[in-house]
């Protein structure tokens, strides 16, 4: 679905890579590998100095830039959600191409288990946990084919983070999306993932199965990344 | 009376310059040369100023008023850059913006006879007119800049939601008109109550009827918050998109933004 060819940008350096439909991928290493950057390069919050990015074949630089990051959704860090009510947030995707429609805002509440009474609330008063809900719900709001998460639930308690994770869990299932998920939390990479990217430096330096790579690290940096 | 003030007095007025001066230099606030230069800069501008403006009011209307508001604009439009450096074309915006604002607020006080096209009157209070717009912008300018840097989550969350930069600005263009307007509204309320306004006290100690005072004064206030207003929306709306390439993504440090074609 996604190919990398020989893509710089920032920290990284000459990466080249390929990401399979449905597959979901767990991209974790060092705080300042270059994971976030990387993300970005997806939707196109960033251009490649250096080769090229192509989905379904086609240059990502050739798709229309709002049409595209529709097609690839993403979750930052924090929820980053917008002044106003929770349905403000959820219809802020979806209005800017003329997609929505009230009645959808229960079934996106849903997905986040959230009751649907929450759609009058105003955003800035919810609980951390919630807030991430949200901005998930606001993300899957545009039907995004492919969801790129960027450590979701690191500013998260460990209960919350576990909840958002059922939540993703059954998402990824039902919609059959396409995932890539920055984490450090190596427990929610087996749960979630099915594949491993390892980075260092910039550089994706071990990339397979995540529960192999987990139990046999190739490299003595993943080795010791498990151990810490 | 007539209003005479000596140069001994002017001169002990600078005792109430060494007061802060000194506390600033007791609480080594490092405040100390800005103080005494500001001080004595703002000294020697006005007299220069002074005597500019005797010559000038010498001078047939139709030449000293337009060369007078050109130097004034110009110097304004220097000075409120310095905010905003790093954005391509700022000066020439910023310039446009005060020439045509003061060219509309002249032309709406001639046309309805508010002001006497001469440059005791016209100079003075274009004066005021274009150093509260060169204030504005540069307020603008500068709480954009930091509304970009507070709000970069929320943007790159709106661009990657399909936002356009136009509409996922829309937050921080609010934001900054608010800060830049309401220091401007709150004033207008409370004019004449808190304090009298600069013009007026001017006028009033100049020996012209309070009520008079009172007519100008209106005109100067209303003329300052409609180009103050007018001057804040124009350049935090020419200025935003200097914020994002034409790929719609966000260009974050001052570099990306100077560098920008
Ligand atoms: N455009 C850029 N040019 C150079 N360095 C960059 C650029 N963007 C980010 N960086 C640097 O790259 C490093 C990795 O950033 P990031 O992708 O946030 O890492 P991670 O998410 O893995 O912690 C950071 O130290 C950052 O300062
Ligand atoms: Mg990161």
């Amino acid at each position: 679905m996604f190919r990398f060819e020989g893509v710089s940008y920032g920290p990284l350096k000459n990466l080249s890579f390929s990401i399979n439909k449905k597959e979901k991928v767990m991209l974790f290493g060092p705080s300042g590998a270059g994971k976030s950057t990387l993300l970005f390069l997806f939707n196109r919050l960033h251009s490649p100095s250096e080769g090229q990015i192509y989905l379904e074949g086609q240059d990502v630089a050739d798709y229309e830039v709002t049409a595209l990051r529709k097609r690839v959704g993403l979750v930052l860090q924090e929820p980053n959600l917008f002044p106003g009510t929770v349905l403000d947030n959820i219809k802020y995707g979806p209005s800017i191409f003329g997609e929505w429609e009230d009645q959808d805002a229960k079934r996106l509440l849903q997905y986040v288990h959230l009751p649907s009474s929450y759609v009058n609330r105003d955003a800035e008063q919810l609980s951390g946990g919630e807030k991430q809900r949200v901005s998930l719900a606001r993300t899957l709001a545009n039907s995004p084919e492919i969801l790129l998460l960027d450590e979701p639930t690191s500013a998260l308690d460990y209960r919350t983070a576990e909840e958002i994770e059922d939540c993703l869990e059954i998402l990824i299932e039902e919609h059959k999306l396409t995932m890539v998920m920055v984490t450090h939390n190596l427990n929610q990479a087996r749960r979630l993932g099915d594949r491993g990217l390892f980075m260092v430096n910039g550089k994706i330096i071990e990339d397979g199965k995540i529960s192999e790579m987990l139990t046999n690290p190739q490299t003595n940096e993943l080795a010791r990344f498990i151990e810490e | 009376m007539e209003p005479e003030i000596s140069n001994q007095s002017l001169l002990f007025l600078t005792v109430f310059v060494f007061i802060p001066l000194s506390l600033s230099y007791f609480y080594q606030l490092g405040l100390s040369r800005n103080i005494l230069w500001s001080s004595i800069r703002g000294t020697l501008q006005l007299f220069a100023i002074g005597y500019l403006l005797t010559y000038l009011f010498d001078l047939q209307a139709g030449i000293g008023i337009p060369l007078m508001i050109s130097i004034m604009i110009m110097v304004a439009a220097f000075h409120a850059r310095l905010k905003g450096r790093e954005l391509p074309n700022v000066f020439w915006y910023i310039l446009a913006g005060l020439v045509v604002i003061e060219v509309s607020v002249l032309s709406m006080w001639l046309l309805f006879d508010m002001v006497e096209f001469t440059p005791s009157e016209v100079i003075p209070m274009s004066g005021m007119v274009i150093g509260n717009s060169m204030i504005a912008m540069g307020l603008a300018l500068e709480r954009m800049k930091n509304e970009f840097k507070e709000n970069n989550g929320r943007l790159l969350a709106a661009l990657s939601l399909g936002a356009k930069p136009n509409s996922a600005s829309k937050l921080i263009v609010q934001k900054t008109l608010n800060a830049a307007l309401i220091p401007n509204v709150d004033q207008l309320k409370t004019i004449g109550l808190v304090q009298l306004p600069g013009m007026m006290t001017g006028l009033i100690l100049g020996g012209v009827e309070p009520v008079m005072a009172i007519k100008y004064q209106l005109v100067i206030s209303l003329s300052i918050f409609s180009s103050v207003s007018l001057s804040a929306m124009f350049i935090t709306l020419s200025m935003y998109r200097y914020f994002f390439n034409e790929q719609a993504q966000l260009l974050e440090t001052e570099e990306e933004i100077r560098n920008q074609t």
